[in-house]
């Protein structure tokens, strides 16, 4: 059995090796189906590590209040993430941010407010950006320092100002003597206090590109647009066992507070990031499907190749059986000749996959990810799809009958 | 499974009738067809085209069935055996040779005469080994690399009379083995076949060419699926039995022992090498 087994390897080798451009393309189907899937699958593997990340980052101490209701399903996800931020009306408010920081146990909140504005110095003036309320307690929330200068303090807050890396250095085509300097937004001027570090990250929590925003007091804010939302309010426990109690005592504190009506969300640990997540494993399951078309493209090309090999072969057949062997031995080496085109394909298809997934690593923040369970599920995939694509071409091979096959000449 | 030594008997062929089509296109290539052969015959089956020589070596090869009618192999009925024993017997007693020989053209001839011992479950080096020592037999062992179109058509029948002893089967089936070669190469090939029998092998051959009768221990002559004529020009105490058999009578302190013929085997020794 075992030096069957060997034979119908050798035999496939000889084969494959014998139509060696057919067997190249017929590999390549398969590999290009493979490579999409791998490549999918290690960007989504490392976006979701790199959400994993935020989030150790932010510290397990984090508590995350949300304007609305506790949503599971897809769609609502895919309607949370989509619908933008600043246009969600949000039912949060200043009071609410106090009412919480008054809980036992809570050692800092900071309410998050996203608007878009023009901001001008004395030499440059930019539309689109985005301005961040908040309040002095923001940064003992965030993981964020600062590069220059500090945090806008209870007592300053009113004129001042921290800027992104970024916003600060287009506006004055420099950083490090920004401090002290003014910028106008909507005909008021504000003080410079702060930069911020650059910031590498280009995934978080608060879906705040904090490297080309401006940070500013909440009720300066509220004062020059007008009107604010709350989009979010950032809690920061004193310790990590007490997640769970705050959490209820927030949820309780802003029930009482808004007369019964509970349209927010209290989150904290991995849920925070479960929107981001859970829209990531949808777009990458439709994805992989799509490339599991061309994945069954492949398989086709495999069946095609066979039945060619099995017809071009009929005369080959007839020998076989009449030197002995049965319709399962010629079915064995019909099948394990597409097992191996279709598993080498499978194999070189990897090696294109991470080939491309380190290409694409180079120019994004996406480095290739790399687990020995897609690795696994790749190799059988490939060995269904030779199963499932051969076998048609092999029972084809076994019921030939020697006396018709042995009259047939190529 | 008990071998028949005592009676020597190979092949039994009883009321074996093969039928092609229904109703009006009915047609019978063998009709109640009746035979027996007995270890170490040379048979010969003549007769013209149609007359059912080839559908009687197919089912005496185990590739086709009979319609109805009773074949018994060494004591066993194969009439109605699964196609898969079917196989396994043809690949452990029946040796094929082929007008075209039939050699597979991708691989090198050694390979195409090991390739009955790869379903008998023999090792990749046995294999090797016993196609190597059979290609030797018949003067091919320097070419055992060449592939099949290298070969002249004399020396691909060759390979293809190695390949078919090389499982040493107890029949071996020829059909117009001589057909596709010139008279030189087939006469090169028939005294390969004449010394594979004296031997003890059992071989049943198709053919049109009356000249190669004088080979034949047994010439039938075939009409419209039976038989017309069956001469037997060996008694049947005379014919070349194969070593095992020999040992068991000398055993069996049997006093009749055919003598291998030194003689002949000399001249036969001559012969290849005036070739």
């Amino acid at each position: 059995m075992v030096s069957l087994f060997q034979t119908h390897l050798k035999l496939a080798r000889t084969a494959i090796k014998e139509n060696r451009t057919r067997s190249f393309l017929t590999c390549l189907g398969i590999a290009i189906g493979v490579a999409s899937i791998i490549l999918i699958l290690s960007l989504m593997g490392s976006i979701s590590n790199l959400v994993k990340s935020e989030i150790s980052e932010i510290g397990s101490d984090l508590i995350v209040v949300r304007p609305s209701s506790t949503k599971d399903s897809i769609t609502s996800v895919i309607e949370e993430l989509t619908a933008s931020n600043s246009f969600q009306k949000s039912n949060l408010t200043i009071t609410d941010v106090s009412a919480i920081s008054a809980i036992e146990n809570v050692s800092a909140v900071a309410p998050i407010s996203v608007s878009v504005n023009t901001v001008a110095s004395e030499k440059n003036t930019f539309s689109s950006v985005p301005i961040l309320g908040t309040n002095q307690d923001f940064i003992t929330v965030e993981p964020f320092a600062l590069k220059y200068g500090s945090f806008f303090s209870k007592d300053n807050r009113e004129n001042s100002v921290v800027l992104g890396y970024n916003l600060s250095l287009s506006l004055f085509n420099t950083i490090n003597s920004t401090v002290g300097k003014t910028v106008t937004i909507m005909g008021e001027k504000f003080m410079i206090v702060g930069v911020l570090d650059e910031i590498e990250k280009s995934i978080n929590f608060d879906n705040i590109d904090f490297d080309n925003a401006l940070i500013m007091d909440i009720e300066s804010l509220d004062q020059i647009t007008g009107s604010t939302q709350i989009q979010q309010i950032n809690v920061k426990a004193t310790n990590t066992n007490s997640l769970t109690s705050v959490s209820e005592n927030i949820s309780e504190t802003l029930t009482k507070q808004k007369l019964g009506d509970q349209n927010f969300t209290v989150l904290y640990g991995n849920a925070i990031t479960h929107p981001a997540s859970s829209l990531f494993s949808v777009v990458s399951g439709m994805l992989t499907l799509v490339a599991a078309i061309s994945l069954i493209v492949g398989g086709i090309g495999v069946m095609n190749i066979m039945l060619v090999s099995v017809s071009e072969r009929t005369h080959e057949i007839g020998i076989r059986k009449a030197v002995g062997a049965s319709s399962r031995n010629i079915l064995m080496q019909f099948l394990f000749e597409a097992l191996i085109l279709s598993v080498l394909g499978g194999f070189f298809g990897l090696i294109l996959g991470y080939i491309l997934a380190f290409l694409i690593s180079i120019i994004t923040p996406f480095a290739p990810y790399l687990s020995l369970e897609i690795i696994l599920v790749t190799l059988l995939t490939t060995l269904l799809v030779g199963i499932i694509f051969g076998i048609y071409p092999a029972l084809k091979a076994a019921s030939k009958n020697p006396i018709d096959s042995l009259k047939h000449y190529r | 499974m008990e071998k028949k030594v005592s009676e020597n008997i190979v092949i039994e062929l009883k009321g074996l009738t093969k039928r092609y089509g229904y109703g009006d296109t009915e047609s019978f290539a063998l009709k109640d067809f009746d035979l027996t052969i007995k270890r170490g015959e040379f048979i010969m089956i003549m007769g013209p085209s149609g007359c059912g020589k080839t559908t009687l070596l197919n089912i005496i090869g185990l590739l086709d069935r009979a319609t109805r009618g009773e074949y018994i192999l060494n004591g066993e009925n194969v009439a109605g055996i699964s196609l898969r024993r079917q196989a396994r017997l043809r690949a452990k007693k029946i040796g094929f040779v082929f007008q075209n020989f039939n050699l597979i053209e991708d691989l090198p001839i050694l390979e195409n005469v090991a390739l009955p011992l790869i379903y008998t479950g023999h090792s990749k080096t046995s294999r090797l080994k016993n196609a190597s020592s059979a290609l030797k037999r018949f003067h091919l062992q320097e070419r055992e690399y060449y592939l099949p179109y290298q070969l002249s058509g004399g020396q691909q029948q060759r390979v293809a009379i190695a390949r078919a002893i090389v499982s040493d089967p107890e029949i071996i089936l020829a059909d117009e083995p001589t057909g596709n070669l010139d008279s030189r190469s087939s006469h090169i090939v028939m005294e390969e076949l004449k010394a594979i029998h004296e031997e003890g092998n059992t071989i049943i051959m198709v053919t049109h060419n009356p000249a190669l009768t004088v080979y034949a221990t047994r010439v039938i002559n075939m009409l419209d699926g039976q038989i017309d004529t069956d001469v037997k020009t060996v008694a049947d105490a005379n014919l070349p039995q194969p070593i095992s058999v020999k040992i068991k009578k000398k055993k069996a302190s049997s006093p009749t022992i055919v003598q291998p013929d030194i003689k002949k085997s000399e001249k036969r020794k001559k012969n290849r090498r005036k070739k």
